[in-house]
Formats: C-alpha cells, structure tokens, sequence
C-alpha cells in the first residue's frame, strides 16, 4: 500500500523531544510534517551545544538533526502580526496540530484550539506540556530532567544508599511521545469515522505517573513506597549486572524462577557455592542475595560479556551484554530490524536516524528528508499550501516576517 | 465528572483480545482507556502476575489491579482445543488481538484466515525474527541490550535500571500505537495486518536520540551519577536539599537563563548570594564554556542554599518564580499533589475489595472520554458474559466448566 499517512498533513508547534518526537511517528509512514520555527527563538535542541564556532550554526546541531528527519521547516516570526496570520491559515489547512509551548503561549497568538476551531470545526489538536493546560502549577517551567523528577521515575533509579539519578534521557520525553502519538491517532481516527475533531491535554507528568500506576496503587492500598534498588528486583535472584573482561565492560542476568537457578547452577559449572540447598528457592537466594551475586560476579569476571550472554542463553537463561551507544550501532538485532538508517544532512553529511519499535506486515517505515535547515521550506509551504507568490514571500521575508 | 463530560472515546466499538502477560499490560489498557472493549484472556488458573507480591489485603495483586483496569476478563484453557476453537469464535468478530506471545498462542497466519480484517501486535523482548529472536528475554535485558542501562548510574558502580520495568511502558505504549496505526490502515485497505514490537528497540528512543548521534559525536555514554557531562566539565543535576533532593540544572540557553536569574535572585531574598554569584552576567552565560573550577564555584554556592530548604518549599518557590527545579517525587508527595488534585487526575475506583485510589486518566479530550471504565477484572469475571457474545448458553458454560476450559 502507499504510506499510511501520505497525504496527510500535521502543522507542528515548539521544541525538544517531547513534542517533535511524536510527530516522527506519522513522519515515518509518510506524513508531511510541517515545523514552524524563529530565529527569534529556535528550537533548544538547535542550540544545545553551540558556541560561536559550531559549523553550520543552528542548521549544524546533531541533536536536532537526529529527532527531526522526515520533516519540512517553516520560518515564522510569531512576534509580527503577519507572521501569526500565515500560522493560523496553515494550521487551518493541515490535518492536524501539534504543539508543545508553554500553557497560554498558542492563545496569545490566538492559535489555540478555541481560537482555530471557530473556523475549523473539526480541528483534531494536541497540546502537551510537564503539567497540563490547566491547574495551579500549569505555568510551572520545565524540561524531561524535571517531569522525570515530578513523575516518580528518578525515585525509583540508583542505589539505595546514594542518589536517585533517574533513568539516562529524561524519560517523560520518551514516554509522552509515545503517548502523543497514541492520542493524535485515535483522534484521526475518530475524526475518520464520526467527523468530529478535538482538542488533546497530555500533560507528560500525568503520563508518566500512568505508567508508574502499580508504585502509586501500593502507597494507596498498603502505604507501601516504592524506592530504588539498584538492579535487584522484589521477585527474583540473582538479578543484576555483572563484570566482565574489558573497561566498563558487563552482562546483564536475570534469573526469574527456580528451575533457571537450576539451570544456571550447571551452566556455570556448578561450583560448591551455588550447589547450596538453602539457594534452591527464590526466598532462600533473596535472602543472601549479596553472596549470590559475589558468586556469579567471580564467574563472569574476567569472560567475555557475549560469551557469557551467549552461553546463558543456549542453557536457556536471560542474559544480554550491556551495550553502549557504539555497541548498538554493531548489534545484529538492531541491524535485522533496520533501527539506525542513513540520510544525507546538508552540514553534517551521511549520518543515521532511528525509527520507531514497530514492524508491520504490510507497511514499513521510511527516511526520506534529513532534518530540515531552520525555514528550509518556508516559500515552498506558503506557495503549496497557501498559495503565496513568489514576490509576495520575498516582500515578507524582507519585512523580517519569515525570520 | 461533571454532567457535560464526554462519554464517548476514540476507539469505541473496537474490539480487542488481550492476550498479553506483565510486558503487554498496558497497552491493551490505554486502549480500553480510549474506549475499546478489551477482554483479557488468561488461563483457567490465572495470569501469573494475580500471584505476584505485592497484594492488596493479602488478595489481589497490586501490579494486576494497576495495569488491567478498564478490561473485561474472561479465562479460557488454550492449551485445549476447545479452548483454541471457542478463541476463534472470538477472533473472528474481534478487531485486535494483542499479545506476549506463548507456547499456546496463535500464529498471525491462522489468526489472518480466521479474520482477515484482524490487527494482531505481538511484544516481544528483542522481535520475532533475526538473532537475538529466540533468546529469553525481560526488563532488564531489554534495557540492558538498547544503551539506555549503560549509561544510567553512578560512574564507579554497574550499570542499573530503574526499579520498574520502563520498558513495558514504553513497549506497552508503542504497542498501543501499532494497534492504531493498522486500525487507520485499515479504514483504507479494510485488510487487518500483523505487527511486531520490540521491547529492545523500545528502548532505544528512550536515549532521545544520543545512540544515533554516537556516529557524528563518538560518543559512548557514560555514566555521570547525579551529574551531567557538559562540553567542559561535569554539572551537578540532583542536589540534596533539607528533606530530600531536587533537580536543577546550571545549564543555559534562552529557555533556561530567566530560572537561573530568578533562582539567584531567590537566593539573594535570602542573603545567600554572593557578591559573585550577582555579579554574573546572565545574558552571556554559556555552560558549555565553563570549566569545572567555574562550575564548582557556582555549585557550591547553590548546593548549601538547597540545603537550607525542604523540597515543598523549594517546589512551591519554583512555581511562583518559574525556576526550572522540581522535587524528586516518591508516591506519597505524586498522591499529594495539589496540581494533580486540581486537575482530578486521581480517581477511587470500587473493585471487590473496597475502592482503590489510581491515577486516572493519561490525557484529558474536550470531546471524548479517557480513562478508567472500570476495576481491573476478578478472575472469570466476565466469562459468561463474553462467551455468550459467541452463542455460549448456560448450559454449554456449565459443561465447559466441568471441562477445565474455561
């Protein structure tokens, strides 16, 4: 079949990860994604790690570059009254709206859902921000590091002695994509069956904590709090991480039940430590889970970490080396399923993109754009979509309107 | 819920079979949450996660009542082929079939011949094909295998996870995702199709992009603790406060130059500003140009002021005074939350055993309802129900009970 979404069109808001994340999603299957952005104020993820000798300016960042393939880049000065009336005649032609600002920043240009859908019924729409569109501490200022923070999910990372250090990459960022995703979906799809459209508040906090219902569910039935605990688990041991030959080299091993103890007991040659009959059961290996992991720990010290993932596995035990950025990019799994795919980038040249975790059976994935330079397509959207002349860009982009 | 709230969801009228163990729970409930009618399948003996600790007054399973709310259940032996023949009776006027797949599940392609319409996703921890396919797999092994692990931890330990499992989140929703994508798909086509979702490749995304990025920056990952790696020094991002810890970065940029003024500013109400600290001109700050005798000075200052203050105390400012800082929640502060309360987010849901706080919806809809329908099904509660939705009568039921298949 053609792209799923070819012919579809989605107008996007704002910046970071949370929001263009998720419009990757229907990027990927053949969307036009349309990101409307300001020198004035560009994305953060431009400007992350410039400094005055960055090649290619705002147009150079990698970090943009590698979360905004597929999509089409439109200047908008949003300070200049001009400016706002071209955004709101796009965002009033495309399929969909997307935007991730601040609570408020939409309505003050008069782009928000209640401004638009008064000329555009059946508007389907998004907004997400940390703490939703409404409440007191809507207005609160906040990136992933501080949702992660609000969500739970730092509380429950790191070593009970030290530190909570949150999970790496700020997971509110890649949860509420996912989530924008699922939502902005089933409202196209509702809009497909109904012809109703409608106005989306995903607030990334609330998302999380959705996500983290079974730690809030045991502090409101048994006033239990969940807390961090290293890589051990509740339900089983050993479970963990282990040394292996090399510099920062490990292999995960999760032993689930007795009968992979037994197993792993053999695989490991059964020495005298582990032939214990007290380790036989979990509550008995749980119990004096600091030997356990000693003993496995001197035998993986010293092998390889695919050795050691790979004999495991073939006696039937979970393992898996634990992989750096570098390893993922050699991972034969990740290479199967064709995850990092190459694309041409005007500053940065050939480098790879990821796509999403799903494979189906009847449409796949496409890179076809690199990220777009910051207003790469502004003439050719106004003159597709809107239908502005050439000479009536070049009298707005001389006023400062397209900026 | 006020009188004029959306009843209707996006997905109503779409029917879903959840076969999902742990990994797949909460894809199969954002869907009911969206408005489909999900009916999670477990064998006659239970799912194995109604045995997992821990319990609800000693009964019901805190992670099944969490992750199955909003779903109809019923049980059926599909190691048994009349308990394989009465699924198919079900699959033909389903729409989707979610599942971890088993020993016992069912292949896309005699799933397909029963209902070519069908959408069927299946989680897995690594994919269906290639070679780390028939490898065991869980959380931690899912998270070990996609970066994301390496990376999170304190610099002179191992690598560790987050105590609960991110990646069935992440896999969960993903598959969520799937599930709509192919139903959109198949307005057009009016052909169902079969998709497969990774928890490893899940799990990737979640580095926002570095693991691409390793190609242009040769960079690894690194563990960096309670730190962040800048371009010249390493910059404290959890700080220790008087009950507990908050998140705030020295990082710059336009979107975070007005916090730190303003958090300077705090500080000086407090006198516990230096004439340094106030000297800085915020305007042409830029982190990435410091170097670790410059953060550390800074540091200093910023860490004895957030020990001098409670993380309420220290929310409560950030959201007067729009700091960039946020308190490093656990359940109790999340349930106590007055943004949270204001937005009815926490909802009482009433199952057997009395009602259950939960947190409720994961968006809100001007026009369609999300969130929770209903408790997360008893054992064969809904059996008789959904059987009888095929043609099962009473007393086909009763010979099936006696049977073991249901």
């Amino acid at each position: 079949m053609t792209a799923l979404f070819a012919g579809t069109t989605i107008l996007e808001f704002g910046g970071g990860a949370a929001g263009p994340v998720a419009t990757r999603y229907f990027a990927d299957h053949g969307a036009t994604v349309i990101r409307v952005e300001s020198r004035q104020r560009p994305d953060f993820l431009r400007t992350l790690r410039l400094t005055p000798t960055s090649p290619g300016g705002l147009d150079g960042a990698h970090h943009f570059a590698v979360l905004n393939a597929n999509k089409l880049s439109v200047a908008l000065n949003l300070s200049r009254p001009e400016a706002i009336a071209l955004a709101r005649r796009l965002a009033l032609r495309v399929d969909a709206v997307a935007e991730n600002f601040a609570p408020g920043a939409m309505a003050k240009w008069g782009l928000d859902y209640a401004s638009l859908v008064k000329d555009r019924p059946d508007l389907v729409m998004i907004s997400t921000c940390l703490n939703g569109q409404t409440g007191p501490e809507r207005h609160y200022p906040g990136f992933g590091g501080q949702g992660s923070a609000l969500a739970g999910f730092n509380h429950l990372t790191g070593w009970p002695d030290r530190e909570p250090v949150g999970p790496f990459g700020t997971i509110t960022d890649s949860l509420s994509p996912r989530f924008a995703a699922l939502l902005l979906a089933s409202a196209l799809l509702h809009r497909a069956r109904t012809g109703e459209g409608q106005h989306i508040d995903l607030a990334q906090v609330e998302g999380g904590i959705v996500c983290l219902a079974e730690a809030i569910v045991t502090y409101t039935a048994n006033g239990e709090i969940l807390a961090r605990m290293g890589d051990r688990s509740r339900h089983a041991a050993p479970h963990g991480v282990f040394p292996c030959a090399g510099n920062d080299r490990w292999v995960a091993i999760a032993v689930h039940d007795d009968d992979d103890w037994r197993r792993l007991v053999q695989a490991i040659g059964a020495p005298a430590w582990a032939n214990d009959s007290a380790l036989a059961t979990v509550e008995g290996r749980l119990a004096c889970v600091d030997d356990v992991e000693r003993g496995l720990a001197e035998w993986t010290r010293g092998q390889s970490r695919r050795d050691v993932a790979a004999r495991l596995q073939a006696a039937g035990i979970d393992a898996a080396p634990v992989e750096d950025f570098a390893d993922l990019h050699e991972d034969p799994q990740l290479a199967h399923r064709g995850h990092f795919r190459p694309v041409e980038h005007a500053v940065l040249g050939r480098h790879p993109v990821e796509t999403h975790a799903m494979r189906f059976s009847a449409m796949a994935p496409e890179i076809r754009l690199p990220a777009p330079r910051l207003g790469e397509h502004t003439e050719q959207v106004l003159r597709e979509l809107l239908g502005i002349p050439a000479d009536e860009c070049a009298r707005l982009k001389d006023a400062g309107v397209l900026d | 819920m006020t009188p004029s709230s959306p009843t209707r969801g996006n997905l109503d009228g779409i029917r879903v079979l959840d076969l999902t163990r742990e990994p797949g729970f909460l894809a199969g409930k954002l869907l009911a949450e969206l408005g489909a009618d999900v009916v999670k399948v477990e064998p006659p003996d239970g799912d194995p996660a109604r045995r997992r600790p821990p319990f609800r007054g000693g009964i019901g399973s805190l992670v099944w009542l969490a992750l199955n709310t909003s779903k109809r259940g019923i049980t059926l032996a599909l190691d048994r082929p009349r308990g394989r023949e009465l699924f198919l009776r079900l699959v033909a006027r389903a729409d989707v079939v979610i599942d971890t797949p088993t020993a016992h599940s069912f292949g896309w392609d005699e799933l397909h011949r029963q209902n070519p319409r069908l959408v069927h996703v299946a989680v897995t921890p690594f994919g269906e094909d290639g070679p780390y396919a028939q490898w065991r797999g869980s959380d931690l092994t899912a998270v070990a295998t996609s970066g994301n692990l390496f990376s999170t931890g304190d610099p002179d330990r191992p690598p560790v996870r987050c105590t609960m499992p991110v990646s069935h989140y992440h896999g969960g929703i993903e598959a969520a995702v799937a599930v709509v994508f192919a139903l959109l798909a198949r307005e057009r086509t009016g052909e169902g199709q079969h998709v497969d979702v990774a928890l490893q490749e899940a799990m990737v995304m979640p580095n926002i992009g570095t693991a691409a990025m390793y190609a242009m920056t040769g960079n690894r990952g690194a563990r960096a603790g309670a730190f962040m790696r800048q371009e010249r020094s390493v910059m404290r991002e959890i700080w220790p406060c008087k009950d507990g810890f908050v998140s705030f970065a020295l990082r710059g940029g336009p979107a975070r130059i007005p916090g730190l003024v303003a958090m300077v500013r705090y500080m000086d109400e407090h006198g516990m500003a230096s004439d340094a600290l106030k000297a800085i001109d915020w305007t042409r700050y830029n982190h990435n140009l410091l170097t670790q005798e410059q953060v550390d000075a800074l540091s200093a200052e910023f860490g004895t002021f957030f020990r001098s203050k409670t993380m309420s105390e220290l929310y409560r400012a950030a959201c007067e005074r729009n700091l960039m800082l946020a308190p490093i929640n656990d359940a109790r502060e999340i349930v106590a939350s007055r943004q949270l309360a204001a937005r009815g987010f926490f909802v009482d849901v009433d199952d057997a055993d009395g009602p259950l706080r939960h947190p409720g919806a994961f968006a809100i809809s001007n026009a369609t309802r999300i969130g929770i329908r209903r408790p997360a099904p008893r054992l064969g509660e809904h059996t008789a129900e959904v059987l009888a939705e095929v043609g099962v009568d009473a007393a086909a039921l009763a010979r099936l009970r006696a049977e073991d298949i249901v």
